[in-house]
């Protein structure tokens, strides 16, 4: 510490994190503002806390979001690579007698331009499904590619979960390679209340039960899991229960399925 | 567009109004975004809604992000707690302005699946290190916006207990991380 820059490294992390307050929030406000060593150590700590929501279990968004926002959007946008001129306009008065004839057909060239240019958008939106898909594809095969490793390796496991008694009736297996930090899912269970989900834990052999992912059931009651952990964690246990839907950092609700790992 | 570009280059495809990169950065980021936003608002609904609106005001105002001097990722996930944690405490929204706010400067490179699957399981592991009072109490500041005295409140723990072990907290995690 010195005179100069009045703060430790770690008073950047927690004003990041937005537990300073009062006069102490204040203070580094006031000196950030005129120091650029110390706006750059904020910039690295805010990039340093961001990455704590990595923590949260995985969700995805509906598709129906993606689909929204880009209906937005497109009623924003020029669209790609149009350009558009505006030319000086002329009154109707001012064209000679040859010129009126071109007007029908310029009229069916305008008409012909708008029919080209919805064509385009739609084809751009067509190629940006199709990256997605692409890109999508990769990773379920590059996922896959794991799964199949992991299920040929001679350290990966097979847990059994058994159900609970006064719990929704289901049954599932876990496949853990705790080398990896892989585990892969496949279980059963009734449709979960409205304002619940189901929740996978890992409950390790030390530590609190890590979240393995949140779920809805699907039409059948079946659901596959592939999650990621982080590699060399232990597990004592794999775990299913009911949540506020969303799920939880740390399991609150009652186990519906549980399985030691033996 | 595709769909291997870079942030930057994407972000400049925005500028262009080239929606087609827009629906790359979604593709690349939104499921990021999507968990820390569930985690905070137990909120589907919630959720989606600043999802929409973050990206929406990224296409809108990408101009003016320097991609060179900040992280687009570590930009996104700043502003999707932040809205969160309003909503949540039920201030007003952030308005559109925060692209010039802060430089958010993030070490990793985010842009492919296998990164963020990789840092997902850094960062999962850096937590659990931390001993388990340490852990709750930075889980209380980053997902439920929580102050030191907030957090005191909450646990019941004496402030200045709460404000070394944060501290501590922060410490141990920048060491798990950078390890």
């Amino acid at each position: 510490m010195t005179n100069a820059h009045p703060f430790r490294a770690e008073d950047f992390d927690l004003y990041a994190l937005g537990a300073l307050e009062g006069e102490e929030k204040r203070a580094l406000e006031a000196h950030v503002d005129s120091c650029d060593v110390c706006t750059e150590q904020l910039g690295e700590a805010y990039g340093r806390i961001a990455l704590i929501g990595l923590a949260a279990p995985q969700v995805r968004p509906s598709p129906g979001v993606k689909e929204q926002l880009m209906r937005q959007v497109v009623g924003t946008s020029t669209g790609r690579g149009g350009t558009f001129v505006v030319m000086p306009s002329k009154k109707p008065g001012m064209l000679s007698g040859w010129m009126w004839a071109l007007v029908p057909l310029a009229g069916g060239f305008a008409v012909a331009l708008v029919f080209l240019w919805l064509h385009t958008l739609q084809l751009d939106a067509q190629i940006d499904a199709l990256n997605a898909r692409e890109q999508e594809q990769e990773r379920e095969i590059a996922q896959e590619r794991s799964v199949i490793d992991m299920l040929g390796a001679k350290d990966t496991v097979v847990v059994s979960l058994a159900e609970q008694k006064q719990q929704p009736q289901g049954t599932a297996r876990v496949l853990y390679n705790a080398k990896r930090g892989l585990l892969v899912y496949n279980g059963a269970l009734p449709e979960a209340p409205p304002d619940k989900s189901y929740q996978l834990w890992l409950v390790p052999t030390t530590g609190a039960p890590i979240s393995a992912g949140v779920f809805e059931t699907t039409e059948g009651g079946a659901n596959r899991i592939v999650a990621s952990v982080p590699p060399g964690t232990q597990a004592k246990a794999f775990a299913v229960t009911l949540e506020p839907r969303g799920g939880k950092p740390a399991p609150t609700g009652p186990f519906v399925l549980l399985g030691p790992v033996s | 567009m595709d769909a291997r570009a870079s942030d930057a280059a994407l972000i400049q495809r925005i500028v262009e109004r080239d929606e087609s990169a827009l629906a790359v950065l979604y593709d690349r980021y939104a499921g990021m975004l999507s968990s820390v936003l569930n985690r905070i608002l137990h909120d589907t609904q919630a959720a989606e809604e600043i999802l929409q609106d973050i990206f929406y005001q990224l296409w809108r105002t990408a101009g003016n992000f320097d991609a060179t001097r900040g992280s687009l990722p570590g930009w996104l996930m700043v502003i999707a707690r932040n809205r969160a944690i309003s909503r949540l405490r039920r201030h007003n929204p952030a308005g559109g302005d925060e692209l010039e706010e802060n430089t958010v400067v993030m070490q990793s490179n985010l842009e492919s699946n296998v990164a963020q699957t990789q840092m997902i399981g850094k960062v999962k592991g850096a937590l659990e290190k931390l001993p388990q009072e340490q852990r709750a109490a930075i889980e209380l500041a980053y997902f439920e916006g929580l102050t030191h005295t907030e957090i005191a409140a909450k646990t019941g723990d004496p402030l200045g207990t709460v404000k070394t072990r944060l501290r501590t907290a922060v410490e141990t995690l920048k060491k798990n991380l950078n390890s």
